[in-house]
């Protein structure tokens, strides 16, 4: 059975993407207290056992700054976060997986995370983080243009 | 007097040197505006967004500076008519603002240039884009001659021109798309296009860069050693840019 | 603040502890440390000295053999004393203009992290040229890499994110990258090499110096940029600090984070405190933090003034709270600079960087503060928390220590014996001609540096990949030019140390001279095994030897340089001897700068300088798996006389294009400058019958495309090996006298692919 996995990888050190787009996000009038980014890869991941651990051994390759790996259960979104697709130049995962081949796992899909927290520190309610996408964090333009 | 244009630097903007330089030879009374002097743009006659990576293209290009406070003095320009030229980032931005082609609400956008394909990687190298409008269309390319050719570099990661099938083709019937590329797109762009113009025809979005071919000495293949310092080639967008401001 | 035992210790258990704390001093370093001190050092102060005394800050096992390398002559404005030399460009409306270059290499962490580790050193090396209040000009990029070609290979991850981090490094920053080399060997598998340089423009009464000007006690130390975080230093190194758990994660990196937005924002903010302190015509002192962090750049600033300096770690902005006082001191965050500064101009310059640029707008903990004050007497005192956690005189921090290993002299490589390293060879020169341009060392690299900006500024005149140099006109409205080419050859560097130096020297300033510049002044990186063993360190000391006889010959001075050594595979094994050299040229005209590419068709072609039979290290050999003998003698007469018959016939005005014969030959670089006109008004070659030799000998010399034979007469008189070897046409199409025509779309199309595999 194929399923799907999910990695995500946290950005403990200062992260200045987050930084400022917490600042336009907060000009729009998006009522957000703190803001979240990491990078999640999305494999189709088709054995079970040492999952985490081997790409936890390859984590140079998804993660060069060394930060916390963390599974994540099942490879969905958490309350008040959205995976965006990053068509970006890091993500030939193909290229990587030629380098470091790990059994089982064929293909990835980076994701950029963001996770949205209101002013009591849980997570955003779903229409605000509705509104973060449309208005900032995806653009309908290219939205339409891949879904066409 | 004479109008006055604005070079707006935003955090990340990398190309305001000789944006403004090249301005400045054709005869525009430029000057760079620098974002902590934001609250100055309202008193200029028109802009141009120069290129770079303004806020490093975080989230995507252009997606910060087009909510940034900076753009409403450009936004509000242009909907007051004022010529706004942007180049790479610039024309980045000003899709993400909605202005160009400005078939839908400000800051909604119906058309992105977009992280190139089929290689999702930046590319740099010389190009020569075609104009393909009537040059009365966009006032910036009005004295242009028709299908002129205007030499420039192709220095971006996310030129790609995208949207709908159906945005596609309201920019083909409203001729937005101002320029193609003449031996095709090098980044996967949508009907070859290099740069758009709103309905209005006061905006123009560019992705190559102009500037940087536009000088004697950036093509002495063509000049010879003759006129090394004098703006030449690429320049004649800018000289297009400098006689619309007079109009 | 606990201090590290060496008084109480044995040297067996001193030698263990030091194994334990991950410090490379030695044991006899440690106890001269304690003897100065006349006590046990704090933790702060051991790990101060470890970085201090190491190779990367002391050049301590090269140093001394660094002073064999010319470093004067008329063009030199400032030699090797500080992070980058300057060399005199020209006047310009009466003033005197300086071309700021230092050369820099970031192997060990681009092996590790090859995105991370190449951004890195763009970036590093561009503060270095900008801490002498030059404006950023332009850059270039030297790499040798291990085997690309399988695609599971590590190699190949390596070579495709180091591109990246170039590109994405440079082209943000907006500095052009307008030269580089490239070359594949599979003895870089293991430790690739990533070399840059960076060059600037500066006005020789603006030069700002990393010094703290005289009588500038009680002057304020003041650190820009980005937040003093835990990443950017050795793992092992800190492994000695006890850290909170809390902490722990985010402590595990050695990897330096580039942040190239904020140094956009940083170089042109710096811009600005540059006019301002030139408006006010006030003298500070400026240099980057690099390796040491704060404690190795506030030390050296103030030492080199003759001062000493008291820090207040508390008053760094940190990225986290309660960082140990060593990882504050000592780490190696990236985007960070110092200024020395009066006190009276202080609150000016902090408001340009944090209101007029918002550092901490763009960045978070981004800004700059004052850390701490330049003082009469001759310490370096740290205070954090309250407490005093490094107190040292500052000369014994700084200044110069030696090593000098033993070494067995190498034994000079045989001579060549012509009779038996004569090339014969069976195949058809055109065949042999598509498989030299297929080779690694000889194919376009088009796939790799299409993706750095070469155009940003506006300034480029020849492009990276138009000729065999690049070629700016930097200042606004003047016609000088600056040319930048890089060379080393590591198949020489394989066969003969000592003579790789040579070539690399003369092949940068062939390359220079074939835009139409005049050579102003060399870099160097020598990028070396290990230094402990004899054998590698001979290598080392035979290449700078060699870089010193060809820069002494040619006149040319060095004006800085950078040492890399430990370069090894896992079990030991050196690359390949890798002196990689830079050369600065100008051109008083940029108007003159010669195509390196054929544009028009019907002309003479001409070869200056005469092949040689030796193959050694060539791409032929290579082609056909026969050992070429030693690498080609270097014949500094010869050279000299080359370069003045290039000039000669550049002074004819009827010259229309040039290049160095490079790599493959002169059949190889004949058919490279055909093949850009190939899209559009195809130039052929029409070429008398050479032999082997003439076609792919590698022993330098110049392709010269030529108008009007006749006005050649006078060279071709004055030089016996100048000569006439064919013509170019407007026919497309390569001939050799006496074989059938060949497409050259068949031939560019081998020279194309082989990198657009991997590079995409």
């Amino acid at each position: 059975m194929i399923r799907m996995r999910a990695v995500a990888i946290s950005l403990k050190i200062p992260d200045n993407e987050a930084f400022t787009a917490l600042a336009a996000l907060r000009r729009l009038g998006v009522p957000v207290a703190k803001l979240e980014r990491a990078v999640i890869w999305v494999f189709e991941d088709n054995t079970e056992a040492g999952f985490l651990e081997r790409i936890s051994r390859n984590e140079a390759l998804f993660n060069p700054n060394k930060h916390v790996l963390r599974e994540l259960a099942e490879g969905a979104p958490r309350a008040g976060e959205t995976w965006i697709e990053e068509l970006g130049q890091h993500d030939d995962l193909h290229t990587y997986l030629g380098a470091k081949p790990m059994p089982g796992i064929s293909s990835g899909k980076r994701r950029i995370a963001w996770r949205l927290f209101g002013e009591d520190g849980g997570p955003v309610e779903s229409a605000t983080l509705a509104d973060a996408i449309t208005k900032l964090l995806c653009n309908p333009a290219i939205e339409r243009a891949l879904t066409a | 007097m004479s109008a006055r244009v604005a070079v707006v630097i935003f955090p990340g903007t990398n190309s305001e040197e000789e944006t403004l330089r090249l301005a400045q030879d054709v005869g525009i009374k430029a000057e760079l505006v620098h974002w902590s002097r934001a609250a100055t743009l309202p008193a200029y006659d028109a802009y141009i967004l120069p290129g770079g990576f303004a806020y490093e293209d975080r989230i995507r290009a252009g997606a910060i500076p087009a909510h940034d406070p900076i753009m409403d003095s450009v936004i509000d320009g242009a909907q007051r008519g004022k010529l706004i030229l942007g180049i790479c980032n610039g024309a980045q931005i000003l899709l993400e603002a909605g202005l160009v082609p400005g078939t839908g609400a400000v800051r909604v956008p119906t058309a992105a240039f977009t992280r190139n394909g089929p290689i999702p990687k930046f590319i740099c190298e010389r190009v020569n884009v075609r104009l393909s409008i009537d040059p009365g269309r966009c006032a910036i390319t009005a004295a242009l001659t028709k299908d002129a050719l205007v030499p420039a570099w192709a220095a971006h990661g996310e030129g790609r021109l995208a949207a709908s099938p159906q945005h596609l083709q309201e920019l083909q019937i409203g001729n937005h798309i101002a320029f193609v590329y003449v031996n095709g797109a090098p980044n996967g762009s949508a009907l070859d296009a290099a740069a758009l113009t709103n309905i209005a025809g006061n905006v123009l979005a560019i992705m190559p860069h102009p500037e940087r071919d536009g000088w004697g000495y950036n093509h002495l293949r063509e000049n010879g050693s003759n006129h090394v310092l004098e703006a030449s080639g690429g320049a004649v967008l800018f000289k297009s840019f400098a006689k619309a401001l007079l109009a | 603040m606990p201090n590290f035992s060496i008084q109480t210790l044995t040297d067996a258990q001193l030698k263990e502890a030091a194994r334990r704390a991950g410090l490379a001093l030695r044991v006899d370093e440690l106890r001269r440390i304690a003897h100065r001190l006349d006590r046990d050092p704090t933790l702060v102060e051991v790990h101060a000295f470890d970085a201090q005394w190491s190779e990367h800050c002391s050049y301590k096992s090269s140093r001394h053999l660094l002073k064999a390398l010319p470093i004067t002559g008329p063009t030199v404005m400032q030699g090797p004393a500080e992070d980058a030399g300057i060399l005199h460009l020209g006047e310009f409306n009466g003033d005197r203009y300086g071309v700021v270059i230092a050369h820099e290499s970031h192997n060990h962490p681009s092996q590790v992290v090859p995105f991370e580790g190449a951004a890195t050193g763009v970036g590093g090396i561009v503060r270095d040229v900008l801490c002498m209040g030059a404006q950023l000009i332009a850059i270039a990029d030297p790499l040798r890499f291990g085997r690309v070609e399988d695609p599971s290979s590590h190699q190949r991850y390596v070579g495709i994110g180091v591109v990246d981090g170039i590109s994405a490094y440079g082209n943000a920053i907006g500095v052009p990258n307008i030269a580089g080399d490239v070359y594949f060997d599979e003895q870089f598998d293991e430790n690739c090499l990533v070399n840059v340089i960076a060059i600037g423009l500066v006005k020789e009464p603006e030069i700002i110096h990393s010094a703290a000007p005289p009588n500038s006690a009680g002057w304020d130390i003041v650190l820009v940029g980005k937040a003093t975080d835990t990443s950017g230093f050795g793992g092992a190194a800190f492994s000695s600090v006890t850290l909170d758990k809390e902490d722990k994660d985010a402590n595990k990196g050695a990897v330096q984070v580039p942040d190239p937005f904020l140094k956009n924002v940083i170089m042109r903010a710096t811009y600005r405190v540059f006019e301002y302190l030139r408006e006010r015509k006030i003298t500070a002192g400026f240099k980057d933090l690099g390796a040491g962090g704060i404690m190795g750049c506030s030390a050296e600033l103030c030492s080199s003034g003759g001062f000493g300096a008291i820090i207040d770690l508390d008053d760094v902005n940190t990225a986290l709270p309660n960082m140990p006082a060593p990882v504050i001191a000592i780490g190696e965050t990236q985007e960070r600079l110092c200024w020395v500064l009066p006190p009276d101009a202080t609150a000016a310059v902090l408001q340009i960087y944090n209101e007029e640029f918002s550092l901490p707008q763009i960045a978070k903990g981004a800004c700059a503060a004052v850390i701490g004050v330049v003082q009469k007497d001759l310490r370096y005192v740290l205070r954090c928390r309250e407490e005093i956690v490094m107190d040292v005189p500052i000369e014994f921090l700084t200044g110069s220590i030696r090593d000098d290993p033993a070494f067995q002299p190498r034994p000079a490589a045989a001579r060549p014996d012509p009779a038996s390293s004569y090339m014969t060879c069976d195949a058809p020169v055109v065949d042999l001609l598509a498989r030299v341009l297929a080779h690694r060392d000889v194919c376009s690299r088009k796939p790799m540096y299409k993706q750095y900006d070469t155009a940003v500024r506006g300034t480029t005149v020849i492009g990276r990949g138009e000729s065999d140099a690049g070629v700016i006109a930097p200042i606004p409205g003047s016609t000088l030019g600056v040319a930048l080419a890089v060379a080393g050859n590591p198949r020489y560097g394989q066969l003969d140390p000592r003579l790789s130096g040579e070539h690399a020297v003369c092949e940068a300033v062939r390359k220079v001279a074939a835009v139409g510049a005049r050579p102003l002044g060399l870099t160097d990186c020598l990028n070396f095994g290990n230094p402990q063993k004899s054998d590698q360190y001979a290598e080392l000391v035979a290449a700078i030897d060699g870089l010193a006889t060809a820069a002494r010959e040619l006149a040319i001075p060095f004006v800085s340089g950078n040492v890399s050594l430990y370069n090894e595979s896992k079990g030991g094994k050196a690359i390949p001897a890798s002196p990689i050299v830079a050369c600065v040229g100008a051109l008083e005209d940029v108007g003159q700068a010669q195509s390196g590419e054929f544009r028009v068709g019907s002309c003479s072609l001409f070869r200056i300088g005469l092949p040689t039979n030796a193959f050694g290290g060539s791409v032929l050999a290579g082609v056909l798996g026969v050992d070429g003998g030693p690498p080609p003698a270097v014949d500094y007469d010869a050279e000299l006389a080359t370069l003045a018959a290039l000039r000669q016939a550049l002074a004819t005005g009827s010259v229309r294009a040039v290049r160095a014969i490079g790599n493959g030959g002169l059949l190889a670089t004949l058919a490279q400058m055909c093949f850009p006109s190939l899209d559009s008004e195809p130039v052929g070659l029409e070429l008398q019958d050479l032999g082997l030799e003439s076609f792919f000998s590698e022993s330098g010399g110049f392709a010269v495309q030529v108008e009007d034979a006749r006005a050649l007469a006078d060279v071709v008189n004055h030089f016996s090996f100048v000569r006439q070897i064919g013509r170019t046409t407007s026919e497309p199409g390569l001939t050799i006298e006496g074989l059938d025509k060949v497409d050259l779309h068949r031939l560019n199309e081998a020279w194309s692919m082989p990198l657009a595999e991997v590079f995409g």
